[in-house]
């Protein structure tokens, strides 16, 4: 499955200029939300204005279900996303006291910046920070072989949380709005009760109307459900793999006799080697994307036979439907032209033995057109009926 | 001029969300916050002790392939992000060479908390491998398992500590 999206750039200064103009939008909206102020950010801990936590997961909302819905709608390909890779102790400890980290300087990282360049000296001096606090970690890395093991401890590469708690993307999603939601109800209820001890850090004495930011909580958690539903509805692609399982020429022999009708062949090689024959019936699909469209007309659990030259297990394509029951013919057409055409001398005098051989030969005669063997056994086979007979043989290779 | 409001805090999280879901999009990436200083030093280090700095396991990664390691789209968005920050101060009349702190601290301990704290979260940021930008929020928004550990743990440190510092924000 390819999307549109991430874009893909032809050279990397294009893709650093998309940087500049992101990280413009991402700091001009902190600056607006107020995150430029140490005392905003800081009361986020003290109850008393919990906009850190209701504009990050206002933020994290929107990203994440406009993300997952553009996912679901195939236009975005996620294996060319760029995700944390997951270290769980690191993060674990390293967010821990980050926490601390913010609390005391009443400064994030991306916020320092934002405040430093409102003209908070504050923020300055946390960003100055910043860089002594990288150096002590990267130089206390070399020299304490602990720390180079919480480091990398708990590396579970990249893990998402459907993965680990076994629920589908989109049930987790619409369980994280609606926490998120009761949050955003919660947080606002806080609020009211702390802020009659303090009021919430504005810069002017401009409070936005308590009624406005309920409507706005509620209204916003109930658009994300519905955006969330829709995103729900349509199945998320399932990455599985399938593998397809073997089959035997002769196996396929009896089963293309019999006029199996919910059996498809289909020949996986170039043009130039079909052209030296090809199982009867089957269906030239070199090109697998262009045999897409008539593997969807067919019913579920109908059995499809790929096969190659010479028999190696097929990757079948990820678009390929997955309600189709998918073989590959063992040996491949060589396995096909050595067991179903090609006449055998029978090796033993036993009865059943023959019995087989005269089988195979019969089928080899019916598939190369070529006259029956004679044989001690030579009782016609009822399974090949006239009318069945007649249509492959038209067809025949 | 008088300085404005701030934004309503859930129109600014559908702002901040769009901006990350186009970062999303367009580089295949989330918003960062701390590549900078750890990518600044790679560089410094690169030229006074290159063996050392390819040895190191923070510094190692930041220098594999040669190329400047300041060349980076989190290093440039961070960059956009000062301009962004500055231009929204100046635009809603917030702009002022100032010092923010609670009523009961003086403006010495405030600077000397934010240093530190600043020291802090540039540990962990090395040791978490990003912050609340790159992991909380990119992170979070990609269901990462990491990033909602982190997210949850940057919750619970800073209120475990909040009763420490309460005399400088309240």
């Amino acid at each position: 499955m390819s999307g549109l999206f991430p874009l893909e750039f032809l050279n990397e200064e294009a893709h650093l200029l998309t940087g500049i103009l992101m990280g413009f939008f991402f700091g001009f909206t902190l600056e607006r939300a107020g995150f430029g102020n140490a005392r905003k950010l800081a009361a986020q801990f003290y109850f008393h204005d919990m906009a850190v936590f209701k504009v990050m997961f206002t933020a994290i909302l929107v990203a994440m279900v406009g993300l997952y819905s553009l996912v679901a709608m195939g236009v975005v390909d996620m294996s060319r996303m760029w995700i944390n890779p997951t270290f769980i102790w690191a993060q674990v400890i390293g967010g821990f006291l980050l926490g601390v980290g913010f609390i005391v300087s009443g400064l994030c990282p991306g916020t320092s910046m934002v405040s430093m360049f409102s003209g908070r000296i504050d923020g300055l001096v946390a960003f100055l920070g910043m860089f002594i606090g990288s150096f002590v970690f990267i130089v206390s890395i070399d020299w304490f072989p602990s720390l180079a093991r919480l480091y990398v401890a708990g590396s579970m590469g990249t893990s998402t949380l459907p993965d680990v708690l076994g629920v589908s993307a989109p049930v987790l999603i619409l369980g994280i709005v609606v926490m998120a939601g009761l949050g955003m109800i919660g947080a606002e209820v806080v609020e009211r009760i702390f802020q009659k001890r303090r009021q919430a850090v504005e810069l002017t004495p401009a409070p936005t109307p308590r009624a406005r930011n309920w409507k706005f909580a509620l209204t916003g958690s109930l658009a994300m459900l519905v955006v969330g539903a829709i995103a729900a509805s349509p199945a998320p692609p399932v990455v599985a793999s399938v593998e397809p399982v073997a089959i035997e020429p002769l196996s396929l022999a009896e089963d293309l006799i019999a006029g199996d009708p919910n059996l498809m062949v289909l020949d996986l090689r170039s043009a130039t080697m079909t052209e030296n024959g090809m199982v009867p019936d089957a269906l030239p699909a070199a090109d697998r994307a262009a045999a897409l469209p008539y593997l969807q007309t067919l019913a579920p659990d109908t059995r499809v036979v790929v096969y190659d030259e010479v028999g190696i297990r097929p990757e079948i394509p990820q678009d390929w439907p997955r309600t189709l029951r998918y073989y590959f013919l063992a040996g491949g057409f060589e396995g096909w032209r050595t067991g179903v055409l090609t006449p055998v001398e029978p090796a033993s005098y036993d009865l059943e033995h023959r019995e087989q051989v005269a089988r195979q030969n019969q089928i080899a005669a019916f598939f190369s057109g070529a006259a029956v063997q004679s044989s001690a056994v030579s009782a016609p086979p009822p399974v090949i009926s006239s009318g069945g007979a007649k249509k492959k043989k038209n067809r025949g290779c | 001029m008088k300085p404005k409001s701030y934004w309503n805090p859930y129109l600014a999280g559908i702002v901040l969300g769009l901006v990350l879901l186009g970062s999303f999009l367009i580089a295949g990436q989330g918003l960062g916050g701390s590549a900078l200083p750890k990518r600044t030093i790679a560089l410094v280090g690169s030229k006074v002790a290159p063996e050392a700095s390819a040895a190191n396991p923070v510094l190692g990664g930041y220098l594999e392939d040669d190329s400047n390691p300041l060349k980076n789209w989190i290093v440039v968005e961070m960059i956009g992000v000062m301009m962004g920050g500055f231009i929204g101060a100046v635009s809603a009349g917030r702009f002022k060479a100032t010092v923010e702190k609670g009523p009961r601290t003086t403006t010495k301990t405030r600077l000397v908390y934010a240093l530190i704290g600043g020291i802090i979260m540039g540990f962990a940021a090395g040791l978490a491998r990003g912050c609340t930008s790159g992991q909380a929020l990119s992170g979070g928004a990609l269901l990462a398992t990491g990033s909602w550990a982190f997210m949850l743990m940057v919750f619970a440190g800073g209120y475990t500590f909040a009763y420490f510092m309460r005399r400088q924000w309240t």
